[in-house]
Parts: structure tokens; sequence; C-alpha cells
């Protein structure tokens, strides 16, 4: 696979017997031997080790950062203190999604902003438009660093012995730390893409991402890769940009406020000011969207996958977006993890018109109509260590 | 990757034999090894009628649907019907891990001997 960027792991990957394919313009493992099911379940009864170092990096620096900040994410950037991070979309002038983003204050002098792999490029163009404004720069890390992801019960465990016993980050969700670990600097963040009730992304430079992947591996984490890594994301109810965020199975403009985290990721407080689309996405919070992502649990027996056809009554509502078949662990009346596992066809859909949870939709799948349900969750997550399977 | 030296294959990744006339057919562990985690298989049921080359059903992984192709013409004899609830045999133990059975054979697609498909799939990667 020439002309791929590789991340500073792609040698351990490929040692480990990982299955490499292209995503996003990166080579990457989406599979190590013991396959997708056993990676997906040991990180939901142990701990599971993500190389996310695909993910673009973006160092935001200047005077007016925050303001250029304010102006091309939804969030309120003002709200954000040392410390802490929170989940943003990138909008499109037309009110729908660039992007999804994370944005961290590592450091008072500068920001963080990890966007995704496939997006970096468009991202950083769709900057520049707005730049230029602003006494603000943007310094792309991605190559310079490297991240892993540490998620699942066992994950604070593991960590800790890096750190010497101390605590990683506060125990809120979105808390960030930084700590020397046997000699090398490690930034951490109480962030996760699993659904995982504990769960942390590491920063790294780059030089420091094999010392770091070793031991892991060596303390118990087991690596995992994006084959896992999207099970987990479905089943945890986070979108994906490209699949719930970007385009509909027409080609049309998927809105912000389809998705269910807008109502946490966009604000419109009065220190925010205006920012892009400001104006479509306070319509489309007050109006509503003509269509909105759903998660959907299938009952027939098959499988769903993105881009099918569903159907209420014998009326086209729209498409599934993403879908697969996850594997789950059975859990005894006292809420003891169990060694028997299950697994349950789930997916999103982005859905028109009046649909309620509960609702019994049909999705085409290759010819044959399959029932399918709207789902509030796939999965509980506010029961530490585990995150459960929702019964629906 | 093994290839036992007793059965068939097609281009298509089946595997079969016979026992007497009756074709018995699975899928070769070079393809659940493309395909991953098998999770879900759609199976005929026992009388319907199958065609060489045509699909007969299909195979869900973690990442893919793939299409079973019968290597053979005839009338569905028997399913495997414990791989319904564990697919996972499929990854499991390939060639232990039947799937259908086939009467009245009328037509036989091309085949390949263990060594002659062993070349085929290392051409595939």
């Amino acid at each position: 696979m020439s002309g791929l960027n590789r991340t500073s792991l792609y040698d351990a990957h490929v040692a480990a017997g990982a299955t490499m394919v292209d995503f996003g313009g990166w080579e990457m493992p989406i599979q190590y031997p013991g396959g997708i099911v056993s990676e997906h379940l040991y990180d939901r009864k142990h701990c599971g080790i993500f190389d996310v170092s695909h993910m673009g990096r973006i160092l935001v620096e200047g005077e007016q950062r925050v303001a250029f900040l304010q102006k091309v994410l939804t969030g309120n950037v003002a709200a954000l203190v040392p410390g802490r991070a929170q989940y943003c979309m990138i909008p499109s002038e037309t009110g729908g999604v660039v992007d999804d983003a994370y944005l961290y204050i590592f450091e008072q002098e500068h920001y963080l902003l990890v966007v995704n792999a496939s997006n970096r490029e468009k991202d950083l163009a769709h900057f520049a438009k707005y730049l230029p404004e602003y006494d603000c720069v943007l310094k792309d890390i991605t190559f310079t660093t490297a991240s892993v992801a540490v998620q699942g019960p066992k994950a604070e465990s593991i960590l800790k012995v890096l750190t010497g016993g101390a605590d990683i980050t506060d125990a809120k969700k979105n808390s960030l730390g930084c700590h020397t670990m046997e000699g090398h600097t490690v930034y951490v963040s109480k962030t996760g893409y699993t659904g995982d009730p504990d769960g942390w992304e590491l920063f790294v430079d780059a030089a420091d991402a094999l010392w770091l992947w070793n031991r892991l591996v060596e303390l118990g984490a087991n690596p995992t890769g994006l084959g896992a890594r999207d099970t987990l994301r479905l089943e945890a109810g986070l979108p994906l940009y490209g699949h719930e965020m970007g385009t509909d199975g027409a080609g049309e403009e998927i809105p912000v406020f389809a998705v269910s985290l807008a109502r946490f990721a966009v604000s419109f407080h009065e220190d925010k000011g205006d920012f892009v689309a400001r104006t479509l996405l306070l319509a489309q919070k007050e109006q509503g969207t003509p269509g909105k992502i759903y998660p959907v649990a299938l009952i027939d027996r098959g499988v769903m996958r993105a881009g099918m056809d569903v159907y209420a009554d014998d009326t086209h509502v729209g498409w599934i977006t993403s879908g697969t078949m996850v594997p789950y662990y059975h859990f005894d009346e006292a809420g003891e993890i169990l060694d028997t596992t299950g697994k349950r066809a789930i997916g999103f859909a982005y859905l028109k018109g009046d649909i309620q949870p509960g609702q019994i939709i049909s999705v085409d799948v290759r010819g044959k109509r399959l029932k399918a349900k709207i789902v509030k969750r796939h999965l509980i997550q506010n029961q530490p260590p585990y995150a459960r399977a929702e019964s629906n | 990757m093994n290839y036992p030296n007793e059965l068939k294959y097609s281009k298509s990744h089946e595997w079969i034999r016979y026992e007497g006339d009756v074709a018995i057919i699975g899928i070769s562990d070079f393809a659940q090894d493309a395909l991953g985690d098998v999770v879900f298989i759609n199976l005929p049921a026992p009388g319907d009628e199958v065609i060489a080359g045509d699909s007969f059903g299909d195979v869900e992984s973690v990442k893919a649907v793939s299409d079973l192709i019968s290597p053979v013409s005839g009338t569905v004899l028997a399913v495997n019907d414990e791989l319904e609830d564990s697919p996972e045999l499929l990854n499991q133990d390939p060639y232990a891990a039947w799937i259908i059975k086939v009467e009245g054979v009328t037509q036989e697609e091309e085949l390949l001997s263990a060594d002659d498909y062993e070349a085929f799939c290392a051409e595939e990667g």
C-alpha cells in the first residue's frame, strides 16, 4: 500500500500479525489475529488499547485563538478551562458537519484540537478560509506525536502502574492531566470512543509511542484494531463522521442537530458570539431537523449494514448509517459479569418524519424486509466498571 | 492455512466432498480467514434447489457480507442448523463445519485439487 501514511506503531502492528488496511489515507490495523469479536469482548471486560495516532492533532496558538475557535467550532470555547476537554463539531456554512472534533486545554498557552484522520486536510483547508481574520496559528503535530487510547475496566489499574500509583486524572469525564511515566512525558485525557465507563486517551512524542504501547501490552492491555473500535463505538451510540455525519443516502448534507450529541456540542451562549452557520443551527435546534439519527436494534435474524433502505409501514423514511453484529457479555442478577456471551445486530439509522422510540420499522436487507426497532440506547454506561448491553 | 487433500475446492472458496452420491459443502480455511469473525449465516431449506455458480445463502462477518456459492446443481438434502446459533464454528473448524448436503447432483463447477487451490489462494493473496 504505497503512498499511505504510517503511525509510529506500524512495525509493532505488523509484528503482532495485524491485518493492515487503508483507513483515511493511513495504513492501519483493522484487527489482530484474535479477531474483532474477541478484541471487543476483551475491551469490555479487561482493557483494550488502540493506536489512534492517525487522527489529526492540531495545536491552536496565538492571541486570538479563542476568538478563532469560537468562530469555527460549535462549542463555547471560553467556558473551557485548562485541564478540561470538550466534544464539538466543525459546522459547514450550510448547517451540516465538516467534521467532529475534541478540543483540549492541556496547557494555558494553546489548545489541542483532534480531528478525524480522513478529514484532517479538509479541516485545515476549511480553517484557512477564516484564519486570516485572526491573530492565530495552526500547527499540525500529527506526524511528530502519537496517541493511544486505553479503555475498559482494567485501564485504571494498568495506567496506575505507569504513574507510580498517582491518580491518572480527576474521575470526571473530560478531565486532563500530565505525567512523567518511567521518564516519558505523557498527556492524559479521560475520554474515549468505546462507551466504557473508564478509559483514557494518551498523547506522547512520536519517539515514545513504541515504549508506551509495549509497556501497556506487558501490563495486560490488548491491542485492538479499527474493526473493534467501530463495533465498540456503535454499541456505545457514538456517531462517526462519514456515517452519522456528512451526507445521507441521497447525497444531501445531514444537519448538525440530526445527531443527538449536538445538544451538548453546540452552544448559543452570548459569550460565544457569532459563529459559522449560527443562524441555521439555531433554527435546527428550535424547529427541529427533517431527519434524525436513531439507534436501531434488529428484531428479525440478520445483519443491518450502512446504506440499506428503511421503511415505516411502506413509506421509505431513510437509511441505515452504520450496522453490524456486536458481541456482549451476560451479567448475573447481582450485576456480576459472567463468562458467557451473546451477540446482537444493532445500528444507527437516519430517518425522516415522525419517528418514536419503540417504533417498529423495516430494513431492506438485500431484498428482504426485516423488522427492527427504534431504541433509546444500545449500552448502559453508568454502572462502572463495566459497560452493559441494554436489553431492547 | 490448511488445505486437506481429500477435498475439492471452488474458485469462490467453497470445499466439497462426496459421501456416496451426496455432496457435502462448506467454506475453506482461506475463506473463513478472509471473512474474519463470522457472526451470522443465512441457510437454504431442505428441498431447495441449488445451482452451480449461484448463491445458496450468505455469511455475515463483523466486517461484511459474502455470498455462499454452490459448486454443484442439485437439491438440498440437509442444512447444518447448528451454524445458525454458532456460526463461529466456521472460523474454528471450517472443514468440520459443513454447511449443506446436496443430492441429485446434475452439474458441477470447475473444481480444484488441494494443491491447485492452495496456489490459487496464494495468487489472490
